[in-house]
């Protein structure tokens, strides 16, 4: 029996009848707009939380929804601003304590509270019970479908992923939590802040038939909630007006699902949505040609990689990659298929690391000459070197991929493109590998959070065996749990050393982009990342 | 009869057994469901629990034989992507997939067939000759070239019809005329040329000869033995209904169950597709049942030899 207090009953007299009130009054003069957003895809993998949904378009209404502890500054740099805490403090090096703000309402109606947090990082909504992890052995027919009730076992691994080492969350007191770490880590707040960690209604999710039913439908803090979710069609979400942060400035957004780059431009320019996603560089002027439209967009906080296996028998040879490194004309790639639109970022880093970030770093010249002296030196034949291509999985993809194939073998490496269906036929070990491509993220503001969880141990590169580094695995290791923090960046410059020259385990080839059209009456920035952000602050029609 | 029944039902359950094991190896084979859902940038942990959760990590002999021990037990499994039942998925997008392509069917035979019978009874004047042009342009323009030279005119620049989407009737007008032009097409050259077969055969000059008004020689003794081939093309249309409109769906996004098989197979999310591919797979031989009924019906000659057979 949940304990009722005064304060809460408080909240509940004033908030409950206000946001009964705006319902009504919505319902009687409601003049803001209803806004549709065409997508490539609202969530690939149907489910509306961010524990099971791993990709990137998931970011972009996830934002809307829910909130975390410690927000992003979307049209900032994406540092750190308060949100659903008003401020926090290192209590050691293993502890963090926040203070929660009041009168936050979850989409219920209920106020968020020590205890929402705490259940929010708990073991029925996030790492499941010990035996969970254990469960195997169903089959995806019958036996599958029981397994509704609890946590589909991929959402606590994520979360054991994010969260490697906590301890406990513990409710300090109504207002306060604490997250209490079982080793010193100076990237908590981070944690605390990245997507993954967003707070949910304990209310609504014990309430929930199964874990299935609330994800169709669930119960966070933002702006605006779930009307109806027909996954692989359309999300209706309709404006939550007990919002802490304001009267959200649109009535009802609904994201529709338009899988044809070509049916959402015409989608857009026919006037039948006001934003279309996804939109590759080439589509953009021919949408601006049209006076009424425009293209907004830019970097976002993710870099394009090539990936290398190291086992393959020329790429063994650390010469073999380096030359791959220097051959590759990045500036003509980002002038050329990208407008211009894009840029070379420092290495495997962003700017938002602050203290950590390397300024003076850079990805490897572009040095034919060396790549060619790399060649002779490495004893090279010209023995094929694969390079497993899918079809524009990412933007640009295979234009990349054929530009540099031929830069490649211009300075006498025999690379060959090699088109493949999918991840698991990139993957697969039964024909050697050699290049592939792929993307990176920092999800907060500290390089474990890429360079360590993407490459180190436990990362995707290593996990399936691609390449592997002694001294930078006992570096990952430092750089995870040192609290020193000069020591810390002096190790991460000599893990970007060892991945990015000396022993490559990739090399990046740009930081992605991504491109939205809209109605140009519509007053909107478009945030450093997929994120969508329909905040009153961040959307305006403009009259006349 | 029973017997010419019968073999036809034992032939239609072996074709949807071997349809339903190849999909299962096709696509268990050529892809990891774990790593197309849960996406390359998951942790590797997170990928492993997804498979061992769904039995992926078993031998491959074992998912088939539990898979057609669950279909026995009338279980037709669990979307891997949704944790839904497969079937419930399925049916969802089964009114929409009508909504389009009923009308659809309609359009084609109602346009379809009496143009294909005007023509032939025009053979070479200019109308044959307009009429067969236009039905090769039908079927030979791609169904999204078509479609979005449509969109381009009537959505972008006339603003009177919407792009795409499922919401109102108006949506459905540009997908019907797109996979409506395209069988349409069809339909008019093969009604053309069986008509024009059976207008030289013997007993048409006979009838003309002896007097009867050329309506009734064609309403009478033409049009039933010249739709045999016609019904048999009308059928392999009705058997396409379910999943018949992969492109159109996806140039109109219309959320039908085309669209819904693509997306299933990228994903690998195997109890879906094989419930579309049942569906598909009956949906065809039913037409095909139904097409035989109407050929003993059309054609007195067929119902004498089933009766000898039976």
């Amino acid at each position: 029996m949940p304990r009722i207090e005064r304060r809460s009953l408080l909240v509940a007299a004033l908030g409950a009848p206000a946001i009964l009130a705006s319902g009504r009054s919505s319902a009687q003069a409601d003049d803001r707009p209803v806004i549709t957003i065409a997508v490539q895809q609202i969530v690939n993998a149907n489910a509306l939380d961010t524990l099971r949904e791993q990709s990137n378009v998931g970011e972009r209404v996830f934002a809307s929804l829910f909130e975390t502890l410690i927000g992003r500054n979307h049209q900032g740099r994406g540092e750190m601003v308060p949100q659903l805490a008003t401020e926090w403090r290192r209590v050691d090096d293993r502890s963090v304590e926040l203070t929660l703000r009041r009168g936050v309402l979850f989409h219920n109606g209920d106020e968020l509270t020590a205890e929402d947090v705490v259940f929010s990082f708990g073991p029925e909504r996030m790492f499941g019970s010990a035996e969970a992890g254990q469960a195997s052995g169903t089959l995806f027919t019958q036996t599958a479908g029981a397994r509704g009730g609890g946590l589909p076992p991929e959402v606590p691994a994520v979360a054991r992923r994010m969260w490697p080492a906590l301890e406990r969350v513990e409710a300090v007191d109504r207002y306060t939590v604490r997250f209490v770490n079982r080793r010193p880590d100076v990237t908590l707040e981070g944690r605390i802040q990245r997507y993954g960690s967003e707070i949910v209604s304990k209310r609504a999710f014990l309430a929930a038939e199964n874990w299935l039913a609330f994800v169709q439908k669930p119960v966070g803090t933002g702006p605006y909630r779930v009307r109806e979710f027909k996954p692989d069609q359309s999300l209706v979400l309709e404006a939550f007006d007990g919002y802490w942060g304001g009267r959200p400035p649109i009535r009802e957004v609904r994201f529709l699902v338009v899988p044809e780059i070509s049916s959402r431009v015409n989608g857009l320019l026919a006037g039948q949505y006001d934003f279309a996603c996804d939109l590759p560089p080439d589509q953009i002027p021919g949408i601006e040609r049209n006076p009424r439209f425009e293209v907004v967009g830019g970097l976002i906080g993710n870099h394009r990689l090539i990936v290398f296996d190291k086992n393959h028998p020329q790429l063994a040879d650390a010469r073999i990659r380096r030359a791959l490194t220097h051959a590759m004309d990045r500036q003509a790639i980002v002038d050329s298929l990208w407008a211009g639109r894009t840029k070379l970022p420092n290495g495997l880093q962003w700017d938002y690391y602050a203290d950590m970030f390397h300024a003076d770093w850079s990805v490897p010249a572009y040095d034919p000459t060396r790549a060619r002296d790399l060649v002779r030196a490495a004893g090279y034949k010209g023995e094929p070197i694969p390079f497993r291509v899918l079809n524009n999985y990412y933007t640009n993809q295979v234009a990349t991929a054929q530009t540099l194939t031929a830069m490649w073998n211009a300075v006498g490496l025999n690379v060959q493109i090699q088109m493949r269906e999918n991840w698991q036929q990139i993957f697969d070990r039964s024909s050697p590998r050699a290049v592939r491509d792929w993307s990176n993220s920092a999800p907060f503001a500290d390089p474990v959070s890429s360079i360590v969880n993407q490459h180190g141990p436990s990362g995707q590169q290593q996990q399936v065996g691609e390449w592997t580094n002694e001294e930078f695995n006992r570096l990952s290791g430092e750089l995870e749990t040192s609290t020193d923090r000069p020591h810390r960046k002096a190790v991460f410059r000599r893990m970007l050393e060892i991945a990015e020259r000396e022993d490559p385990a990739y090399t990046v080839i740009h930081q992605n982009a991504t491109f939205t059209g809209k109605r140009k009456d519509i007053r909107w920035r478009p945030a450093p990342s997929f994120v969508i952000d329909l905040r009153a602050s961040n959307f305006a029609v403009v009259k006349g | 009869m029973i017997r010419f029944f019968a073999s036809k039902l034992l032939r239609a359950f072996a074709t949807i057994l071997f349809v339903v094991t190849f999909a299962f190896l096709v696509l268990r084979v050529s892809g990891d469901p774990a790593l197309l859902i849960m996406g390359a940038e998951a942790p590797p942990d997170a990928i492993a629990a997804f498979r061992a959760a769904w039995g992926l990590d078993e031998p491959l002999w074992r998912q088939y034989l539990s898979y057609f021990a669950a279909i026995a037990n009338g279980d037709l499994g669990y979307s891997m992507r949704d944790r839904r039942p497969a079937l419930g998925l399925v049916l969802d997008r089964l009114p929409d997939t009508l909504r389009l392509m009923l009308p659809a069917l309609a359009v084609k035979i109602l346009i379809g067939v009496p143009a294909g019978i005007y023509a032939a009874l025009h053979r070479d004047t200019w109308i044959d000759r307009t009429t067969m042009a236009f039905s090769v342009l039908g079927y030979s323009v791609p169904n999204f070239v078509l479609g979005l030279m449509l969109v381009l005119l009537f959505a972008v620049n006339l603003r009177w019809l919407p792009s795409g989407g499922a919401e109102t009737w108006l949506h459905t007008i540009l997908p019907i005329v797109v996979l409506g032009t395209a069988g349409a097409g069809i339909l008019a050259r093969f009604t053309r040329s069986t008509m024009l077969e059976i207008l030289g055969q013997p007993y048409i000059r006979t009838a003309t000869a002896k007097g009867v008004p050329w309506f009734r020689v064609v309403s009478w003794h033409a049009l039933p033995n010249a739709a045999i081939p016609t019904v048999t093309v009308i059928g392999f249309m009705i058997g396409s209904l379910i999943a018949g409109a992969v492109v159109t769906e996806s140039v109109f996004s219309w959320p039908g169950i085309g669209r819904q098989l693509v997306v299933a197979v990228a994903n690998r999310d195997v109890a879906v597709v094989q419930v579309i591919l049942l569906f598909v797979a009956g949906s065809m031989v039913v037409s095909n049942l139904a097409v035989d009924f109407l050929y003993g019906w059309l054609d007195p000659r067929v119902r004498t030899t089933r009766g000898k057979e039976g």
